[in-house]
């Protein structure tokens, strides 16, 4: 392939889908603009917002990247079994994902004692990390399969989908169960 | 197959040995992007000011980190496929560079006609020719950097023997949190001179 068409390929085949990150991304927006009412409710929490976004990416790119590599390497099947290589990807990705959600909680309230600025309780931090983080794992996890497999099936390289299906599951979801979170640990006693 | 296979055996499927390798990475990744957390709470009067800015700033950094996840899977793939050579006289990888760039350029328009189209429907809008200054100018460096960090992350995990695909693209993604979120909120701090 000449560098010109290599480049006219990548151009044309990736477009797509970042738009479609980009549609995904704005609706975070969105929410996040939505968010900024709480913060005063919950000093700190912008700090959160980042740190929780990326680790989302971190944990499920790595699934995704890892299933992907399956498929290709015919290690797992492209459908919901009690496969054990699919179990053990999937606990580890769901400890992974909780088990950084409560780093995140008690990593930030360290961070905001350390700058002396104002801050909410660590136990308002966690729930809200833990509810969040559960729920999006959740829907991340399942979103990551059927796409996959789907996709697989219909013969796209899973390579090619899953940071856009990480991204954009990764933010949309995950800026509205924050809200959530945040929403239901405020009405709380 | 490739020298590099990591994933031939079961023991590297194993939910314990996933879990040992990555949270500690994970860690590490996390204390790097509160950084930018920080950043952004010190800009919470800038963004509720100009509170279409909030909007922008999920997507200013999704899609540097999609471009940087694009070029490295890219890259990676070349190296299992045993065609990179890291050689500034390839095509090949100028090709991958331009391709990326005029992504960079396409979506970062876009982004700022999205946000104003929304800015609009919200009745928080800022001027059109401000907001596509500020994408663009703060997404070509965030695109830049993403190249940058790319290379430099598949040569690292090419020289350490280590897969590509499990560890350049955490990386990238979290330095492009990182600076995309430091470049958006500078470069808005100046154009709209606070």
């Amino acid at each position: 392939m000449s560098a010109r068409e290599e480049f006219v390929s990548i151009y044309r085949e990736t477009l797509p889908v970042l738009l479609i990150a980009l549609g995904g991304g704005l609706a975070s927006g969105v929410i996040l603009e939505n968010l900024l009412a709480s913060v005063e409710r919950f000093p700190g929490l912008l700090v959160m917002v980042p740190v929780f976004l990326a680790t989302r990416g971190n944990v499920y790119g790595a699934l995704g990247g890892r299933l992907a590599s399956g498929l290709h390497q015919g290690l797992i099947e492209p459908r919901f079994s009690w496969d054990e290589r699919l179990v053990n990807a999937v606990v580890a990705s769901f400890v992974n994902g909780i088990g950084i959600s409560i780093v995140i909680a008690v990593l930030t309230r360290l961070a905001l004692a350390v700058l002396g600025w104002e801050s909410a309780a660590l136990w308002e931090f966690l729930a809200i990390m833990l509810i969040s983080g559960v729920l999006t794992s959740t829907v991340l996890i399942f979103g990551l399969l059927l796409v996959l497999f789907g996709g697989y099936e219909a013969g796209y390289d899973p390579d090619n989908l899953v940071g856009p299906i990480v991204t954009t599951l990764g933010d949309i979801f995950g800026m509205l169960f924050l809200v959530f979170a945040v929403t239901l640990v405020g009405v709380m006693p | 197959m490739s020298i590099l296979s990591t994933n031939d055996s079961l023991g590297s499927w194993s939910a314990r040995s996933i879990v040992s390798t990555m949270f500690p990475l994970l860690i590490v990744l996390s204390i790097i992007v509160l950084a930018a957390g920080i950043t952004l709470d010190r800009a919470e009067a800038l963004l509720e000011q100009y509170r279409v800015l909030a909007i922008m700033v999920p997507t200013m950094v999704g899609l540097g980190g999609n471009l940087g996840a694009i070029l490295s899977s890219r890259l990676s793939s070349r190296l299992h496929l045993g065609v990179a050579t890291f050689d500034v006289r390839d095509t090949g990888l100028w090709a991958n560079i331009a391709a990326i760039l005029a992504l960079a350029v396409t979506v970062f328009t876009v982004l700022a006609i999205g946000a104003y189209l929304l800015g609009v429907a919200f009745g928080i809008a800022i001027a059109l020719p401000t907001l596509l200054f500020i994408a663009l100018v703060s997404g070509i460096s965030t695109a830049v950097i993403a190249i940058v960090c790319s290379f430099g992350a598949t040569y690292a995990s090419y020289r350490l023997g280590v897969d590509p695909d499990d560890l350049t693209i955490p990386i990238v993604t979290n330095v492009v949190d990182v600076f995309g979120m430091l470049i958006f909120i500078g470069v808005s701090w100046l154009v709209l001179g606070l």
